[in-house]
């Protein structure tokens, strides 16, 4: 079995496997976003909030991702750090239309980032400025300065706008993330 | 690797998971943090935790935690097995982890999805991690789950369902339509689990209750669980409304006697023989059908017939005879459980004259069967000899083989209890009895038996015709046994010095022996005892060495702690201790441990807080009510209304020295009213004086409140009755029946509730004195009161007894309560103290006369003359 595996995994037939952390406030699109990236047969018709986490399957070209979609609600909020060790990158979510919680959204950032799971760890964050379709909307370039995602230096990043009811702006994002991680994996061999 | 290991343990014939250890599994836990995941090895990890919970052992919140949120990772794998462990897991860890609150959206997304094998477990793990708060949230997926077509989602929720009520009533009722349809599904376990959370919805309501049972007994159910627990249901009806065999439920119980299940057969056979109002009639059909069980090629229906025939056999020895053959042939069975059943149901229904060919063939098998049924074969002996007196001889040499046998303390207890009861009823067993008891303290490795049989030794002993025999077996236990033994026997022998004259000399001087004892508690009390005997007075010998201390042990407890907390001039008085109440059935375990000295006794079991303590310390916590003094005596509950009307109201009467406080436990039964500022008006009779009402703010539906009443007692010493009238008074405000929200506006209304009844029995707390005579000389002839009266309405003695017993509220000594059969006249001794800590005896002589019913001569001593005059004229 192991020598089949090998051999497997060096044809490439089979995906690596990554573990993805999915967080963000509540009501930010986590769950409708995860929703959106499934495969169609798997998809659920309506989204409820979400009460501690859910473990989501989703595949890009050359990677398979196990999501961990955490409960953005406050008192669940503490909770995240259980998952930070095992995660290979961060999806965080931010709800672009709500510029009144953006310092909420920037302080649990900040909180993350000094996590010492985290600290030190070149892990990649994926921002996702959500609900870009809404009218009052912020675009992704003054939604990072408002995170004051600019001041990260040691974590490789990158922000898209998109809009998870369709499906827009996902697929770049998550383009970037397998990159990111595939590139991880391949100097740590 | 791990399947090399395992199976090098199984070959060791040892269980592996035998030596576990909890640090170290919890430590391999960790592995669940690792990607990807091998479900092999995190399953095996699993089950070991498993194990080690299920076994008791205690994981720590911040252990349990980690491990807890590790397995949440887990949730990953697809592998089947893997994620049924984890359920189990989530169920186990659910009361010791925190923030088990975090799996409910994957629980949740798992008993809805498409994989049935989660789905069930997935909803029992939901309901284990789900409070208050979130049950809303999930409301809607429950409901869906219960009428699933699936059996065992539907199985699981409806059980889940039962589990949550306890969590809140209110939601689960909700879902009565769900489990309504459920009951019609046509799987066994999902009717049964259906009709089960029904009745729980319904339980408190007996109309509804009424109802779904003579529903469902017409509409035939598929289920024998469900029909089984229906006749349950039926049986405990019937019970509560104290109906016979004339009730529909009855009917439908004995129908079920021809249903084709044996499990329901048994069932309705078994809840018939242990209704209350049966005639011959009604049982015989029941027990056909267990005679012929009797005769089953199944051991588990032959065991369960004889043993509920066993059962029966007490109260209707009569209906059991006719199985007398069938039970016959069971002695011999192979199976000896079986055996012994049926032995002893012999014993219970045989005449005298089998007693001794069925006590051999005991005998012959006695060694082959284990502790549990040998305890069965005692009981059996023990009914025995209250049946056949006159057998005592066979059946005390019989136990007393048995005493010397090997056997667990609970046999050995069953044993010396057994001897116990039989001296204790048949006065010409006692010697026997007595001699036996002796021998086996002689080789008793219980220490509590020992020093019970050392009590009672002390006890009866000093009353026998010879009590210098005794001395030698107890001045043994001085000198082999351990301290606790050794003090208990010191008691016993300063007993027998108090009482026999000839033996005093002797027993100081043994005694003086003991004071150089290696241990405090026997030389404190051995030198007690010698400087009391040395005064040779009869007051001090009774109040100090025959008749024990009689006040609660936890009441003492708080007493004392609380006078070193706030220490004062005046000595501590002993009068301001609650007393030990002893009713009738607590009366055999209250001699049991207290061995009769300044309650300093070592090998008290846990004493138990008595009711007095429990509401003492109810009542302290109300400020109004802190400063009345000790708390003398609480009555039982009375009902003040019907127990099926709008408010439900009991009252308990509890006695102070000068004070009365009324306690009105209330309960609002209609669920559109919130009734505020709830009291109980009372109107008194002459020199009651009501002090303060202490009002209940609020009594929302279903949530008892209470209510206190405060009446001064009058200044004249000798009027102590009364009646009360009793209004209850409140504020109602309407409310919406299933939010309980309530309207602002209320209006005040009233409702009328029974009298209340204040009599001389609410004064007078009851007191066991294990020496009457000696209490009796003791308080002296200074206060006596005597007079004669005529009771014409009681036609027996018995009757008499009882009522004057009820009436005085005081404790029967010296087992007068028990009139002996054939007997004209009977001499009933009563002990108690009065209000204020006046001890107070009462003896009563009665008469039968055959014209005018029952004479009686009353005598009554007390400390205080007052008390005297109310009881003499407490009967009048």
């Amino acid at each position: 079995m192991g020598l089949f595996d090998m051999l497997a995994r060096w044809l490439g037939v089979k995906k690596k496997e990554a573990n993805v952390l999915v967080v963000g406030l509540d009501n930010s699109g986590k769950t409708t976003i995860l929703n959106q990236l499934k495969p169609d047969d798997t998809k659920a018709h309506d989204i409820v909030p979400t009460v501690g986490f859910n473990v989501e399957k989703f595949a890009t070209k050359s990677l398979s991702f196990t999501a961990f979609d955490m409960s953005g609600q406050g008192r669940y909020r503490n909770l995240w750090e259980h998952y930070y060790r095992e995660c290979h990158g961060v999806i965080f979510v931010v709800d672009s239309s709500d510029k009144l919680r953006m310092v909420v959204a920037k302080d649990e950032l900040d909180q993350l980032l000094q996590h010492p799971d985290v600290k030190n760890r070149r892990i990649p964050i994926l921002f996702f400025a959500n609900k870009m379709d809404m009218r009052e909307a912020v675009s992704s370039v003054k939604c990072s300065s408002l995170m004051e995602l600019e001041l990260i230096r040691d974590k490789p990043w990158h922000i898209c706008a998109s809009n998870a009811m369709t499906g827009e702006g996902l697929h770049e994002g998550v383009e970037w993330l397998t990159d990111q991680i595939k590139d991880l994996v391949d100097k740590k061999k | 690797m791990m399947l090399k290991r395992d199976k090098k343990e199984e070959e060791d014939g040892g269980n592996p998971f035998n030596n576990l250890e909890k640090s170290s599994v919890l430590q391999e836990a960790r592995i669940f943090n690792e990607t990807p995941i091998n479900p092999r090895r995190c399953g095996h990890i699993l089950t070991k935790i498993l194990y080690l919970i299920n076994q008791g052992e205690t994981i720590g919140a911040t252990e349990a935690t980690e491990a807890f949120f590790a397995m949440t990772k887990l949730f990953q794998s697809k592998d089947t097995t893997l994620r049924r462990l984890v359920y189990l897991g989530i169920k186990e860890m659910s009361k010791i982890a925190n923030d088990v609150i975090i799996v409910t959206s994957s629980l949740m997304k798992d008993m809805t999805g498409k994989e049935d094998q989660f789905r069930g477990p997935s909803i029992r793990a939901l309901c284990s991690i789900t409070d208050h708060m979130m049950l809303q949230s999930i409301e809607r997926y429950m409901k869906q789950a219960i009428v699933d077509k699936v059996s065992a989602v539907s199985s699981a929720a409806l059980v889940s369902s039962l589990h949550l009520s306890h969590v809140s009533q209110e939601v689960t009722k909700r879902w009565v339509n769900e489990a309504q349809e459920a009951v019609n599904s046509d799987n066994m376990m999902v009717q049964y689990h259906a009709l089960g959370l029904l009745y729980h919805i319904r339980k408190k309501d007996k109309l509804a209750v009424n109802k779904l049972v003579s529903k469902f007994s017409k509409h035939s159910l598929r289920s024998p669980y469900a029909y089984c627990l229906l006749i349950r249901i039926a049986s405990k009806l019937i019970e509560e409304e104290d109906a016979g065999s004339e009730s529909p439920m009855f009917d439908f119980i004995e129908n079920c006697l021809r249903h084709k299940n044996e499990m329901v057969i048994y069932e309705a056979a078994h809840a018939i023989v242990n209704m209350k109002n049966t005639t011959a009639k009604d049982l015989a059909p029941a027990v056909s059908v267990l005679q012929l069980f009797c005769g089953s090629p199944k051991p588990t229906l032959r065991f369960a017939a004889v043993r509920t025939l066993n059962k029966v056999a007490m109260k209707h020895p009569a209906a059991v005879t006719a199985c007398n053959l069938d039970l016959e042939s069971l002695i011999t069975d192979v199976n000896r459980s079986i055996a012994t059943l049926a032995i002893t149901t012999l014993l219970k229904t045989g005449n005298e004259s089998s007693v001794d060919r069925l006590m051999k063939q005991i005998s012959s098998f006695m060694s082959e069967i284990s502790d549990e049924f040998k305890i069965v074969v005692v009981h059996a002996i023990r009914s025995l000899c209250a049946k056949f007196p006159r057998k005592h001889n066979v059946l005390m040499t019989f136990l007393s083989s048995m005493l010397r046998d090997e056997g667990g303390f609970d046999y050995k207890r069953a044993i010396v209890d057994c001897i116990i009861t039989v001296i204790e009823e048949n006065p010409e067993a006692k010697e026997a009895g007595l001699a036996h008891l002796c021998e086996f303290i002689e080789d008793c490795e219980h220490t509590v038996l020992a020093t019970r049989i050392l009590h009672l030794l002390g006890r009866e002993g000093p009353r026998t015709p010879s009590p210098s025999k005794y001395i030698r077996f107890i001045y043994n236990r001085v000198i082999l046994e351990n301290a606790a033994v050794r003090a208990a026997a010191v008691s016993a022998i300063a007993k027998f010095g108090a009482h026999c004259d000839e033996l005093l000399p002797s027993c100081v001087v043994l005694l003086e022996r003991c004071q150089l004892d290696t241990d405090d508690e026997v030389r404190d009390r051995a030198t007690f005892y010698v400087s009391i005997l040395k005064q040779q007075q009869k007051s001090l010998n009774s109040a100090y060495i025959l008749n024990g201390l009689q006040v609660s042990v936890v009441g003492l407890e708080r007493a004392v702690h609380n006078y070193t907390l706030e220490p004062s001039e005046t000595p501590f008085d002993l009068k301001s201790v609650p007393l030990a109440t002893q009713t009738m059935t607590e009366q055999k375990t209250v001699t049991s441990r207290d061995t009769g000295d300044m309650g300093m006794t070592k090998t008290v079991d846990k004493p138990v807080a008595s009711r007095v303590d429990v509401y003492a310390e109810q009542l302290s916590a109300v400020p109004e009510l802190a400063n009345l003094g000790p708390l003398f005596r609480s009555s039982q509950p009375v009902e003040l209304t019907e127990s099926e009307t709008e408010y439900v109201v009991q009252c308990i009467k509890h006695t102070f020295s000068h004070y009365l406080v009324f306690q009105f436990d209330c309960t609002n039964t209609l669920n559109d009213q919130l009734l505020e500022n709830v009291s109980v008006h009372m109107d008194g009779s002459d020199g009651f004086e009501v002090m303060k009402y202490i009002n209940c703010s609020n009594l929302p539906y279903d949530k008892p409140g209470t209510t206190y009443t405060l009446v001064r007692l009058p200044e004249e010493p000798t009027s102590v009755t009364g009646t009360f009238t009793c209004t209850l008074k409140f504020i109602v405000k309407d409310c919406d029946p299933n939010t309980g929200e309530p309207d602002d506006e209320g209006y005040e209304d009233e409702y009328v509730l029974e009298d209340v009844e204040v009599n001389v029995a609410d004064h007078v707390q009851k007191v066991i004195k294990a020496n009457f005579g000696a209490s009796w000389e003791e308080v002296g002839p200074e206060n006596e009161l005597e007079d004669t009266y005529a009771l014409s309405s009681m036609s027996t003695l018995e009757e008499a007894v009882k009522n004057i017993i009820q009436y005085l509220g005081m404790q029967p000594c010296e087992r007068s309560d028990k009139v002996p059969e054939g007997k004209s006249s009977h001499t009933l001794y009563l002990a108690g103290v009065f209000r204020g800590g006046h001890d107070a005896l009462v003896r009563a002589k009665l008469a039968l006369t055959d014209d005018s019913g029952v004479t009686m001569q009353l005598t009554v001593r007390s400390t205080d003359p007052n008390v005297s005059e109310v009881l003499a004229t407490a009967i009048a």
